[in-house]
């Protein structure tokens, strides 16, 4: 997977040479095919993950992808993608588009453009109790474990100078890591891990989720550098979602108060595609 | 953002989490050879046994082992075996670098199997009539093995297992899925911190392509020092 990821990168290397000059309109492109390739973690509930009784990638970044294939009038095709090959996966233009529980930051502006945010989340760490930690301090010198080729590992190395991080190709391997006992504690976007924490059940009394945010996460979705027509497309459908009213039900469909991650309230609208700092 | 950034590559951060990628992976690449190389043996041992029950367990292990991908192996040693350990000792082996632990246990008992059949077909190259010839003489089976047959047997079979070590050197590279931090963990790591993508996996390639064509020429000098005797 990391050599085929080295690989790749060479070959799109080579090609981008080329390609500055002669690359047509990726929104023409998505028409004439007649399919949007929409890249999901398809591990990562609620934004994207696999139903267990139809097999299908569902959630709320998908529900978002399929508005926008429903706007262009295309076949929306949803690609699973390991969160280290999200970005790479989009330069290389094996996927049209990311809705990948992506952070939006200021490094990443210089690789691709973002949507207007899409959800705001902190980023926190889950730990068992007997472990007697409840404040992020308390991580230091301690094995912390997370995904790879997110934000969480530089976030918590940021957050914990001292902290000894683990990473994993997906989030869940992670989680199971911390269930063994093999690190005190497990770093992720705090919609994840809240999600995480109601999927241990019984389980989660012996498990406290630490108040303090490592950071604070605009999510949005990732668009090739320099395609305007797809973001003035993609953005444009956020905001006729946020206006119809239809972002909000999105909302109280997959975080709501009847949904197992029972957020109260939404903090953020789809309005802007600025971040701070 | 220039091309190619070496600066990166010869000192600062990056430099020494990519040279501690290197050393990990030398260091698993040498602690298994250590543990296979023994246990290779004993296995080709009870392939060629005259108990036809040893026999049966020497082949239930080299196919059990051989027909199951690495990447399987390896994820089975990290969250599935461990669990299976009585509680102490399995909080005691966590609280350790349980990562390196679990990816020495798999990459030992993979590479021990198909060690194990190069030990066995350089055993088989000694003709017969010398086995014959020293049982007939009164030793014992592994008396014959020690004395008669391995000495003979070592030169044919050394090159197949400095090959095979190539493949355990390439091979850590898997140990990335449970986290160990070797070089392709390190070269990931450093690449989602700077997206210097090319410069992080061309330095993992060069160390790569270093300690392999270092064992590749290891194997043809030996085949040249020490060929095999046909008498």
């Amino acid at each position: 997977m990391q050599k085929r990821l080295f690989l790749s990168t060479l070959v799109a290397a080579a090609a981008a040479v080329f390609a500055v000059s002669a690359r047509a309109d990726q929104l023409a492109d998505i028409q004439k095919k007649g399919e949007i390739v929409i890249g999901v973690l398809g591990t990562d509930e609620p934004n994207s993950f696999v139903d267990p009784k139809t097999r299908d990638v569902v959630g709320y970044e998908v529900d978002i992808g399929r508005a926008i294939a429903a706007k262009l009038g295309v076949k929306p095709v949803f690609k699973q993608l390991a969160v280290a090959a999200r970005i790479p996966e989009l330069q290389q233009g094996r996927v049209d588009l990311l809705a990948a529980s992506l952070t939006h930051n200021k490094e990443r502006e210089a690789l691709i453009d973002f949507s207007l945010t899409t959800f705001v989340t902190g980023q926190k760490v889950l730990v068992k109790k007997d472990s007697g930690i409840s404040q992020l301090a308390q991580l230091g010198g301690k094995k912390v474990l997370t995904v790879k080729g997110g934000t969480q590992e530089p976030n918590i190395r940021k957050a914990v100078p001292t902290v000894d991080v683990v990473t994993f190709e997906t989030t869940q391997q992670a989680f199971l890591a911390l269930q063994q006992g093999k690190g005190v504690g497990y770093v992720n976007d705090e919609a994840s891990i809240v999600d995480d924490f109601a999927k241990l059940g019984p389980a989660a009394k012996n498990y406290l989720i630490i108040p303090q945010s490592i950071s604070t996460e605009a999510l949005a979705l990732g668009i090739r550098k320099g395609e305007a027509g797809v973001k003035n497309v993609v953005d444009g459908v956020l905001r006729d979602l946020e206006k119809s009213g239809e972002a909000d039900k999105l909302f109280q469909k997959w975080y709501g108060p009847n949904t197992r991650l029972k957020f109260q309230s939404r903090d953020f609208k789809f309005v802007s595609d600025k971040i701070d700092g | 953002m220039p091309f190619f950034d070496f600066s990166l590559l010869l000192s600062g951060q990056y430099h020494d989490a990519l040279v501690a990628g290197f050393v990990l992976s030398v260091q698993l690449t040498a602690v298994t050879l250590v543990l296979a190389v023994p246990l290779a043996t004993t296995v080709a041992m009870l392939r060629l046994s005259p108990s036809r029950v040893l026999r049966a367990l020497g082949v239930s292990y080299v196919e059990a082992i051989r027909n199951v991908p690495l990447l399987a192996h390896m994820l089975f040693w990290y969250f599935g075996a461990p669990e299976l350990l009585p509680e102490a000792l399995k909080q005691r082996l966590y609280a350790g670098n349980i990562e390196a632990i679990s990816a020495v246990a798999a990459l030992t008992l993979y590479t021990a199997a198909y060690m194990a059949e190069d030990i066995r077909s350089g055993i088989r190259a000694v003709p017969p009539g010398q086995m014959e010839a020293a049982r007939a003489l009164g030793l014992r089976f592994l008396q014959v093995m020690r004395l008669v047959i391995l000495p003979q047997a070592v030169r044919v079979t050394i090159p197949p297992l400095i090959s095979q070590t190539l493949n355990l050197w390439k091979n850590t590279s898997i140990a990335t899925v449970i986290g160990v931090a070797e070089m392709m963990y390190r070269a990931a790591q450093v690449e989602s911190a700077t997206f210097r993508s090319v410069e992080a996996f061309a330095f993992a390639t060069a160390a790569y392509l270093t300690i392999s064509l270092t064992i590749t020429g290891l194997a043809s000098w030996y085949q040249h020092r020490y060929p095999v005797r046909t008498r």
